[in-house]
């Protein structure tokens, strides 16, 4: 009797984990068990015909402030004609994609979303939960607002499914004017001039790449940069649309640089265990690190946690490699940044696409550069002498190649970030490295029968 | 006959007494863990993205996947080797503090209250204090070693490591819980055995060892099997301090399943990570209950 008793309760400790992990997908499921956080979020949002609900993650200054302005604005001035309202529930950055998922396995999608597009974009167009906007674009004259490399990221086949809306982000290195001055270092035209550079700035006992590679993209950045440089853009297009495979001469010169790279010391100790969360990139670059690779957003960052330090913050773009035949001036970002789409129909759909619209004024984008962002509208300025450079490279830019991660599918991102962390510590060969992300995406046109159609 | 009715009667009024206090709990069970459970293993055969409400039918495609998963037996390898350890580190520990503090009595309470201090803290902050205690730059060991004109150490980020410097924090953790395991063991002792012992002369050292442990015996057992279950299906202190990287160092079962599910939209396969795990564990735990049952009899 003891013996099945004791049997009965370690099986039950054995399974509670179990149940709360198998929980998830339940709930998820929308199905019954359903006093869950699922449910309690639908309700929130389940809006009556007249109300047009919007997610985003504007839950810090400055952020709050440009977001809630159209919707004040649309509430405000439209409310009365349209007889629609706009609500704003905003959510931590951090929970948002799991909110969002999880509302919309429930069927309890929000009017407007925030987004990044790429692979998870494709992913709400395919489950019917992103509407074609094309029509309403033309018919509200914004094609002609928005800068073309940023709506061009919103398209898939040639149809609008989302508006970019706050800010121009491209991967630039950053550099302190003054130490370089100081050091006599000039900033560097192609790879070769970067490596020559480096091996000075190691020999002054000076690490040159500042970077904090624990949340794997961050490295991914110089990996995605040096495959664009040898091969192009369209070595990872081709890649997507099952044209040509990753293991290819560039994902191999990429691997074979950084690791040659770290074994040269270009990187900080311990890279991989650094944390861009925690701001230790930016640490090292303010005591006294060469270069930092990384996102135009921290133009904002660096001026808010160290303006002595901003006051000589210069950028350029990444090295060139004049050998090679491809594109040299691709920048890697994402023009936009956040986007909004659309899960309403009809007049609904209109009136949510004209409150969007409202990030595309003359008034609002005067707002947003106040706070640090250039907006990807055609005739975005910003006066902040940082953003001079980078504006720059994004105007001399044939293209903008999108994040890998961002653009990949949710499952090969995953494998391409830390499939491309093991560069950093010489722990798997180049090869090896490229030949995992082609395995992943192999699985995934495998699994999804390579288009949208055989789905659902 | 009359008496035997009476019984009967009252056996029965027993036995609906019983199913109305155990109907609630019934209810949760089988909401909470039940049907979760088949809810688990029924998304293991469809392609799902967690999102949409389409639900593909694919048979055994995940199952077979996994089973040819590279990556989800590194993470199971991972999790036998902090089943081993946390064994090997924790019970032995464990015990040697409880007798120090049964020995003690009311005179130790005070390491009673400072031992039991790392089980009362949530994984989570747990999690986050040695996130930041073993970073590589001005961590607690880096700040050590750089006083000694050392260099920074490399604890999380480092792939060779990486799982032992978890291991030690989940020890760190868990230590207390079985203490306060023994320490329930020990008081459960009668305490004329000790009285018995030390009238016939023995020492403090020879009861403990030839009374106290062997009747320590089943508890011990018990902790065995908590902590296999409980190594195996391990999941928010690592989530927490890696996140199962670098690369797939400190990757474990549970990890690999939330990523699947959660990071990569692969529901469907997630599922079957997880009805897998359920799977090995149920086993695992059943099989090591019997062999040691086997060993001791049944006490």
């Amino acid at each position: 009797m003891k013996k099945i008793l004791t049997l009965i309760l370690s099986a039950a400790m054995a399974v509670s984990m179990l149940g709360a992990c198998g929980k998830q997908p339940a709930a998820a499921g929308g199905e019954a068990g359903g006093a869950d956080a699922a449910s309690a979020k639908a309700t929130e949002v389940s809006s009556d015909d007249k109300t047009i609900s919007l997610w985003d993650i504007a839950t810090d200054e400055p952020d709050k402030t440009i977001w809630t302005w159209s919707v004040d604005k649309y509430n405000k001035e439209d409310s009365k004609t349209s007889g629609y309202t706009v609500k704003q529930v905003a959510t931590v950055n951090d929970q948002y994609k799991q909110k969002l998922s999880v509302a919309m396995s429930a069927g309890k999608c929000p009017d407007v979303y925030l987004n990044w597009t790429g692979g998870p974009l494709k992913e709400y167009v395919k489950s019917g939960y992103a509407q074609d906007i094309t029509d309403l674009v033309d018919k509200y004259g914004l094609r002609d607002k928005y800068n073309e490399a940023a709506l061009e990221q919103t398209m898939i086949d040639g149809k609008i499914y989302a508006l970019p809306i706050k800010n121009q982000s491209v991967a630039v290195f950053f550099y302190d004017k003054k130490m370089w001055k100081d050091k006599g270092y000039e900033v560097p035209k192609t790879l070769d001039d970067l490596e020559a550079l480096c091996d000075k700035m190691v020999a002054d006992g000076i690490t040159p790449f500042a970077l904090a590679n624990s949340s794997q993209w961050t490295g991914s950045m110089y990996y995605c940069y040096l495959v664009a440089r040898y091969g192009g853009p369209q070595i990872i297009t081709d890649a997507y649309d099952q044209k040509g495979s990753l293991v290819n001469d560039a994902t191999k010169f990429a691997g074979e640089k950084i690791e040659d790279w770290v074994k040269k010391g270009y990187f900080p100790e311990s890279v991989n265990s650094l944390s861009p969360d925690d701001g230790e990139d930016r640490a090292l670059l303010y005591k006294g690190a060469g270069m930092m690779l990384h996102g135009s957003w921290q133009v904002a960052s660096i001026k808010q946690e160290n303006p002595e330090f901003y006051k000589n913050l210069g950028a350029f773009a990444f090295p060139t490699l004049p050998d090679s035949k491809a594109d040299q001036t691709t920048v890697l970002g994402t023009l936009g940044d956040n986007f909004l789409s659309f899960n309403c129909t009809g007049k609904k759909l209109e009136e949510a696409v004209k409150m969007a619209a409202y990030y595309a004024s003359d008034e609002w984008m005067k707002l947003d550069v106040e706070n640090g962002n250039l907006p990807p509208l055609k005739n975005a300025k910003s006066e902040e002498p940082a953003w001079q450079d980078i504006m720059e490279m994004i105007n001399n830019a044939s293209g903008v190649q999108l994040w890998w991660d961002q653009y990949l599918p949710a499952s090969v991102a995953e494998v391409h970030k830390s499939a491309s962390q093991k560069l950093f510590d010489n722990s798997e060969s180049p090869e090896d490295v490229a030949k995992e992300q082609q395995d992943a995406l192999d699985e995934y046109f495998s699994e999804n029968g390579g288009d949208a159609s055989t789905q659902s | 006959m009359k008496r035997a009715s009476l019984s009967l009667k009252r056996q029965r009024s027993i036995a609906v007494c019983a199913a109305v206090f155990l109907i609630p709990v019934l209810i949760l069970m089988t909401a909470y863990i039940l049907y979760p459970i088949i809810a688990t293993f029924r998304n293991s055969f469809t392609q799902w993205n967690g999102i949409s409400s389409a639900r593909k039918m694919i048979g055994l495609y995940n199952w077979n996947k996994l089973i040819h998963d590279k990556k989800f037996w590194t993470a199971f390898l991972n999790n036998v080797k902090v089943m081993f350890l946390s064994l090997i580190v924790q019970m032995p520990i464990g015990i040697l503090l409880a007798t120090f503090l049964d020995a003690g009595g009311k005179k130790f309470n005070v390491f009673k209250v400072i031992w039991f201090l790392p089980l009362l803290m949530s994984s989570v902050a747990v999690g986050y204090l040695f996130h930041y205690a073993l970073a590589t730059n001005g961590g607690l060991f880096s700040s050590i070693s750089n006083l000694f004109g050392g260099k920074n150490i490399d604890l999380l980020g480092n792939q060779r490591v990486a799982l032992y410097a978890v291991i030690g924090v989940i020890c760190w953790q868990f230590i207390p819980f079985y203490m306060v395991y023994y320490m329930a063991g020990y008081s459960s002792i009668d305490e004329t055995l000790y009285e018995a012992a030390i009238v016939d002369g023995a020492t403090r050292g020879q009861y403990i060892r030839k009374i106290a442990l062997p009747l320590l015996v089943p508890t011990i057992r018990n902790a065995i099997v908590l902590s296999i279950t409980g190594s195996l299906k391990y999941f928010d202190l690592v989530y927490v301090m890696t996140g199962g990287g670098p690369g797939e160092s400190t990757e474990l079962m549970a990890t690999y399943m939330y990523k699947e599910s959660f990071s990569k939209y692969n529901m469907g396969y997630g599922s079957a990570v997880a009805a897998g795990m359920f799977i090995l564990i149920t086993v695992i735990a059943a099989v090591v209950m019997r062999l040691m049952n086997r060993k001791g009899g049944e006490i």
